[in-house]
């Protein structure tokens, strides 16, 4: 963070550096044809034309007269920076001080320079006054493309060291772009879980560094001038991915409600602005950008109005990014504005990543909390204490059907120990499980249980001990009608997108039983949100026969 | 005697019912299992008892509400539970024991001793006494007591801020409960002996009691020699 911080300074303060030669440079003048005397500076180019002859096969020149400016210190080298397509000699003042790519007298043979190119001016000629820059050259390739030349002098020293400047901080921002993105694929890589805000991050990241690459690679690979509009293209594109991925990024860490409308419509724009302003490279990345941000602000407006955690922090960042995008030239703003939207999308993973910890940690608390429940289920005093005392008066009665009594209650405590480490049992374990707790409360109530199921899939899966928890409430709440008898039902039915358990008690309801949710329902209720989320239902309600209850679960 | 159960668990129940019968043999009068405390409550509309034996947790419902209820009535309660840690509480409300489950002959017979005898040894006595005020149960401190007065099958409780309650339980009963620095002083009088400050002997050898506040009260002749000795 300091050391982005750092970076900004370093950068505001490059931008705020100023060359101190000055110059003033006339318009360029064009003339098809070759001859040598044209490189001298005495020479008459009043005929000459303000734009050159789009014939691929000949030569022509450009002429510019160049004023230098009397306060410039003599005994410093001045360089000439051209910014032209071609492949040309340079003449100054008549003398040829260097030459951009292979120039050759049969256009369709020349070797193709680069955009810029930069010179040394002799020391004789760079004296203050008037002097004339001629170019002689041929543009074989990309022809019609007539994109103004430009001329620059300065001190030949910092011609030479103040792009390796730029680009060192940029590959320095490039290094933070490529680290960051890398830790977070390999965070998601070896996560249990796959967040995809994480992988949108870390692609939006690379894509920060790719963007980096693509813009200052200039200053250090020679892209001969045909391929010029390559690199801007390549630049284009990235920006549009990323013009798409960062509100992306930003409306699945603030659950936006309309993400796809959102993500469609930015499309929309983008790709239309993309066509509008087709070949204007720059603009375009603004544009581009520029949509972004604001696509991102209604995603962080909408977390702002919805108390979400970060969304002020993010509006601001966005805010000034939007006036850094805005103000500055493109080539630093871009990327200062960039950083600053990198930074809020790290501050806002943190954010999410300390509640994703805390939910995980509030998750394990709920299971192994539900696990204590569970095994408590047996041991808890009404429980046990009121069996045992069953037990001594059957065992003082009937030592043979105390034994009986003993075996039900062992199987009860078995089953029990078998499904508390699980969060999901099969179906025909927690049946298993309530035959053998009704067994045990027959010796206790002396009333006579009977159990029924219909269309158990044995192979389906439940959270353990919520049909055992129903069944309890089914004993508690209910008395039989008549013969000392109560009747549990217990109905599944699969459909194609959900399954649906019913559990019918059939006995009469005590009085004062109502649909009042107790710490048995609140079980059921945990135990049903830790297996499926929210994709449960519960309804429970008197009937004619007694008390019916259905858990619905959604696939 | 009339007995009341009211327990949930109908094999416990009958344990209880059988040890009872047992116990009491031509002494019981009749003894009734209710397995629902609504059932329990119009019973006890109807019929007049001696002896509730009560479980605290009924079919998942629990709670001392039910118990505010019971220890306000005339009757003896005996808690039969199964949580222990309910036992301190109990007592505080003023039951005659509280019996854990599990639970064998000897510990009921243990516990029906006590309907006839002394205080239980064990227990600091009852901190509340439920009294029955139009329709709702209030709760007085025993500490809140200046002296309880007998009357017929009811009892006066006289506070410390002069106000007076009825309670239904006889001078007898109570006596078993309170806590042990409430003296007998009378057979229409307990007195805390921290309330007691001056003993008179009038003309007839008759004695009495000024309390702290200036209220007399009169001395039973039997009774004398036994508070003396307790106070000097």
């Amino acid at each position: 963070m300091q050391r982005l911080v750092l970076l900004f300074v370093v950068m505001l303060s490059l931008c705020s550096c100023k060359s101190e030669v000055r110059f003033q440079a006339s318009s360029p003048v064009f003339k098809t044809g070759d001859d040598l005397k044209w490189a001298n500076k005495h020479h008459d180019d009043n005929s000459w034309k303000t734009d050159r002859d789009n014939k691929r096969d000949e030569v022509f020149w450009t002429r510019y007269h160049i004023s230098l400016n009397s306060k410039t210190e003599v005994n410093k080298h001045l360089g000439l920076e051209v910014y032209a397509f071609g492949a040309f000699e340079v003449y100054w003042d008549g003398v040829k001080i260097g030459e951009n790519g292979k120039f050759l007298l049969e256009a369709s043979r020349e070797v193709p320079g680069t955009y810029r190119s930069c010179y040394l001016l002799p020391d004789s000629l760079n004296s203050p006054g008037l002097h004339l820059l001629a170019l002689r050259g041929t543009q074989y390739y990309k022809s019609d493309l007539h994109r103004s030349p430009g001329v620059r002098i300065e001190y030949y020293a910092e011609s030479l060291t103040r792009p390796l400047i730029i680009a060192s901080i940029m590959n320095l921002m490039a290094g933070v772009f490529l680290m960051v993105a890398l830790y977070y694929l390999f965070l998601l890589i070896n996560s249990n879980k796959k967040n995809h805000a994480t992988l949108v991050f870390s692609i939006t990241c690379f894509l920060f560094l790719l963007l980096l690459i693509a813009e200052y690679c200039k200053f250090y690979v020679d892209i001969p001038y045909p391929y010029f509009y390559t690199r801007l293209e390549i630049i284009g594109l990235l920006t549009f991915a990323i013009a798409l991925l960062v509100p992306l990024y930003f409306s699945m860490q603030f659950n936006f409600n309309k993400k796809g409308w959102l993500i469609g419509i930015l499309c929309c724009v983008l790709i239309l602005v993309y066509l509008i302003n087709y070949r204007r490279y720059d603009l375009t990345a603004r544009i581009l950008s520029g949509i972004m941000l604001l696509a991102s602000m209604v995603v962080a407006v909408q977390a702002i109005s919805n108390k979400e955690k970060g969304g002020v922090m993010i509006l601001c960042g966005l805010m000034i990014s939007f006036l850094i995008n805005n103000i500055l030239f493109y080539d630093f703003g871009i990327f200062i504005c960039f950083t600053i939207i990198v930074l809020c999308m790290l501050y806002l993973h943190t954010i999410r990543a300390k509640e994703d910890d805390r939910a995980y940690q509030a998750s394990l608390l709920l299971s192994s909390r539900l696990k204590l429940q569970l095994l408590k289920k047996n041991i808890q005093p009404h429980f046990i204490k009121n069996t045992l005392t069953s037990l001594i008066d059957w065992v003082e009665e009937s030592p043979k059907q105390g034994v009986v009594f003993i075996n039900a209650l062992a199987a009860e405590f078995d089953l029990m120990n078998e499904i508390s480490e699980a969060t999901l049992i099969p179906i025909s374990s927690e049946i298993a499980l309530c035959k053998a707790h009704l067994l045990v409360m027959e010796f206790r109530k002396e009333i006579k249980y009977i159990w029924s199921d219909f269309g158990i899939e044995a192979s389906e899966m439940i959270p353990p001990a919520i049909l055992h928890t129903l069944l309890e409430n089914g004993i508690t709440h209910s008395m039989p009608f008549e013969e000392d008898k109560i009747y549990f039902e217990l109905t599944f039915k699969r459909t194609e997108n959900h399954r649906a358990y019913t559990f019918i008690t059939k006995a009469k309801n005590r009085s004062g039983r109502s649909g009042k949710r107790g710490t048995g329902f609140q079980y059921v209720a945990a135990r049903l949100t830790e297996s499926y989320g929210d994709k449960w239902e519960f309804e429970s309600g008197e009937i004619a026969v007694g008390w019916f209850v259905r858990i619905n679960i959604n696939d | 005697m009339k007995i009341l159960i009211i327990e949930d668990e109908q094999r416990i129940a009958r344990r209880i019912q059988r040890m009872v019968t047992s116990f009491l043999g031509e002494q019981l009068e009749s003894v009734c299992i209710c397995d629902a405390l609504p059932e329990g409550i119009s019973y006890l509309e109807n019929n007049e008892i001696d002896l509730l034996l009560l479980d605290l947790n009924l079919n998942g419902e629990s709670g001392f509400d039910i118990l505010e209820l019971m220890v306000s009535r005339s009757f003896h309660t005996i808690i039969i539970s199964a949580y222990t840690d309910q036992a301190i509480m109990a007592f505080a409300y003023g039951v005659l024991d509280f019996v854990p489950k599990p639970f064998d002959e000897a510990r009921l017979i243990q516990a029906f001793l006590r309907i006839g005898g002394q205080r239980n040894p064990v227990m600091q006595g009852m901190n509340f006494l439920a009294v029955k005020k139009t329709g709702a149960i209030a709760l007085i401190a025993v500490k809140d007591l200046l002296y309880i007065k007998g009357a017929g099958i009811y009892t006066e409780l006289h506070l410390l801020n002069g106000k007076r309650e009825l309670h239904d339980k006889s001078l007898e009963k109570l006596q078993q409960l309170l806590p042990d620095y409430f003296e007998r002083i009378h057979k229409s009088y307990i007195v805390p002996v921290a309330n007691m400050e001056q003993i008179f002997i009038d003309s007839g050898t008759r004695y009495s009691l000024r309390l702290k506040d200036g209220t007399v009260l009169p001395i039973g002749r039997s009774r004398y020699k036994d508070l003396k000795s307790k106070l000097i």
